[in-house]
């Protein structure tokens, strides 16, 4: 077994009486592109929240690279290398597409506190920033302020600015959420070459063919609590699963 | 096609800027001297001005203690020059003494105020700061002359009021330049990124709270900066400077003028200005102008009714249009 990348135990939050999320220890190796199920309101996002650094625990401990990260602050977890996204579209609206990633690019070149060059000279960063609006197909609309992309643009455009990054793991929270069916294969496109260049993903997602396609591993989530874990034919076949999503026909889907 | 359109609107807008330069320097030979004096303090009110927008139209952060750096400079300035000496060593110790302050003052109110709270909560905060350094110079009447205000003469170099209109012009230039400066660097950048979304920024991996120490640092000192000329300008300091009020003047003129835009401070500050002195004006001819504030107070409402984005904003706006429609009436004729 590879080394994990990511490692949770005992992980808790309560809001309330309620535990959103509930003793979950997980374990998500390196280079594996796994995929986190569960009903609405199972805790998957609140799961991001926690290994982002969004939200403390209120018990349990979380791992990155084998380090204790849990009191860590997001922007220390960005530094170390963990890039997420979004549910809801989370761009800088009135800049342009181009200004949205070059500040990602920027932030991860780290420039230092600069104050008197202009942002343009730095040629390293206009060239990386361009390479990665070629990759999500947005190098037409680089000009555009990105509250006046379409909604799968944005989405895109999100993703590009987490690429941007280049993370060791990239948290993905239903990157084609709202978008038009027409447009999830290209989704799929850049994830499957992002998995490819060695990126560890880390998916939240609902759309089946697109989590036939990728995943490497499926998680199951219920009201809070880790239900399965293992390679999708495995999960898929497991009877509590299939009593989880009543029926189980979604993924009956995924075995087939 | 765009791209060309763009570069011609460019080159039109610095015809403008130097037929405005222009204007601005000959003016003073032709002008009366109370017209003079006008324009000196429009310069002067624009990079106070300017000073807020940094925070509110870029990093949107509402500061209501800003005059503290505004008045701190002018009472900097009246200080020294009655406690040492009028000369013009003496200014350049008030320039550094300023600075110094100002970039002491604006960390301390970042320690409070940046650290996590909402954007209310540190307006408020900084309301309470502002008031307690209006109180303190109230208080310490043998430095800063208390409720009295603090008269003192300048170094006789500043002493010429068409002089003066000269040194406040260049004042105005240089800050613009700085700051436009600043604003584009990469830390700039940032601030425009925590205005629009700091969750994001956060996530990026910026510390967005260094950054907003930056831009209250670069904001405070230009303030403190405006205000040592200001003081310099009226040969006098008092707590009006200091108060809510002024604060109050800095967010208006930003308002006129438009938020984020920077150039917009100097349409403010002009706009006001002008309205100002035209209904003291008319003081002398119809008696209803004594309650001037009245027409001052409903000429803000129309403004922020009408144009929320200010005149610069609406500017804007009226060539975006206009591009547009040059734009759809050139597919209309394909």
């Amino acid at each position: 077994m590879t080394e994990a990348l990511i490692k949770t135990e005992g992980l808790t939050i309560s809001f309330g009486a309620h535990k959103a999320v509930n003793n979950v220890g997980l374990a998500l190796e390196k280079g594996l592109f796994t995929t986190i199920l569960g009903p609405n309101g199972a805790g998957k996002t609140t799961l991001f929240n926690l290994i982002s650094g969004l939200l403390t625990p209120t018990e349990g401990k979380i791992y990155f690279k084998g380090a204790d990260i849990t009191s860590l602050s997001p922007i220390q977890r960005v530094k170390m290398g963990m890039g997420r996204s979004f549910q809801l579209t989370n761009v800088f609206p009135t800049l342009t597409t181009y200004e949205n990633v070059r500040l990602a690019m920027q932030a991860h070149e780290d420039i230092g506190y600069r104050i008197f060059t202009n942002h343009r000279k730095f040629s390293k960063l206009n060239d990386k920033t361009d390479a990665i609006l070629e990759r999500v197909l947005l190098k037409d609309k680089k000009n555009q302020p990105a509250s006046q992309l379409s909604h799968g643009e944005q989405r895109k455009l999100e993703l590009g600015m987490v690429l941007a990054l280049e993370p060791e793991v990239l948290l993905l929270d239903e990157p084609t959420a709202g978008m038009a069916i027409e447009e999830v294969p290209t989704m799929i496109d850049i994830l499957q070459r992002t998995k490819d260049s060695g990126t560890t993903i880390i998916l939240i997602e609902h759309k089946m063919d697109m989590v036939k396609q990728l995943s490497d591993r499926l998680i199951i989530l219920v009201n809070g609590g880790l239900l399965v874990e293992g390679n999708p034919e495995e999960v898929s076949q497991n009877p509590e699963v299939l009593a989880a999503y009543l029926g189980g026909g979604v993924l009956n889907e995924v075995s087939s | 096609m765009i791209k060309q359109q763009f570069k011609g609107s460019n080159k039109m807008n610095l015809l403008l800027l130097v037929a405005l330069l222009l204007a601005m320097m000959v003016i003073p030979h032709f002008a009366k001297s109370a017209t003079v004096a006008l324009i000196s303090r429009i310069f002067i009110l624009t990079v106070y001005g300017m000073s807020y927008d940094i925070l509110r139209g870029y990093m949107g952060f509402i500061n209501l203690g800003h005059a503290l750096f505004f008045g701190s400079g002018a009472y900097i300035a009246g200080i020294l020059f009655t406690k040492l000496d009028n000369t013009f060593g003496i200014f350049i110790l008030v320039v550094l003494i300023t600075i110094i302050y100002c970039s002491a003052a604006a960390f301390i109110m970042g320690k409070i105020v940046i650290r996590g709270g909402s954007v209310i909560a540190g307006a408020m905060i900084t309301l309470a700061l502002g008031e307690i350094v209006r109180n303190m110079a109230e208080r310490w009447r043998s430095v800063t002359g208390g409720a009295d205000g603090l008269p003192f003469s300048i170094p006789p170099i500043f002493r010429d009021r068409l002089h003066f209109y000269y040194y406040a012009l260049i004042f105005m230039l240089v800050m613009t330049l700085i700051l436009r400066q600043f604003l584009l660097s990469p830390t700039g950048r940032v601030l425009l990124a925590i205005r629009e979304n700091e969750q994001r920024a956060k996530f990026l991996g910026f510390n967005t709270d260094k950054y907003k120490m930056i831009g209250l640092q670069v904001s405070g000192i230009s303030a403190g900066l405006a205000g040592v000329m200001f003081g310099v300008f009226n040969r006098f300091a008092n707590t009006d400077l200091l108060s809510v009020q002024q604060t109050l003047n800095a967010l208006l003129i930003t308002l006129v003028g438009g938020t984020g835009t920077l150039y917009g401070a100097f349409v403010g500050s002009g706009f006001i200005a002008f309205v100002q002195n035209t209904l003291l004006n008319l003081r002398s001819q119809y008696p209803i102008f004594e309650r001037w504030l009245l027409f001052f107070g409903a000429m803000y409402v129309l403004v922020v009714l009408f144009m929320p984005s200010g005149f610069v904003g609406l500017w804007q706006k009226l060539i975006s249009e206009a591009r547009e429609k040059k734009k759809g009436s050139a597919v209309d004729a394909k």
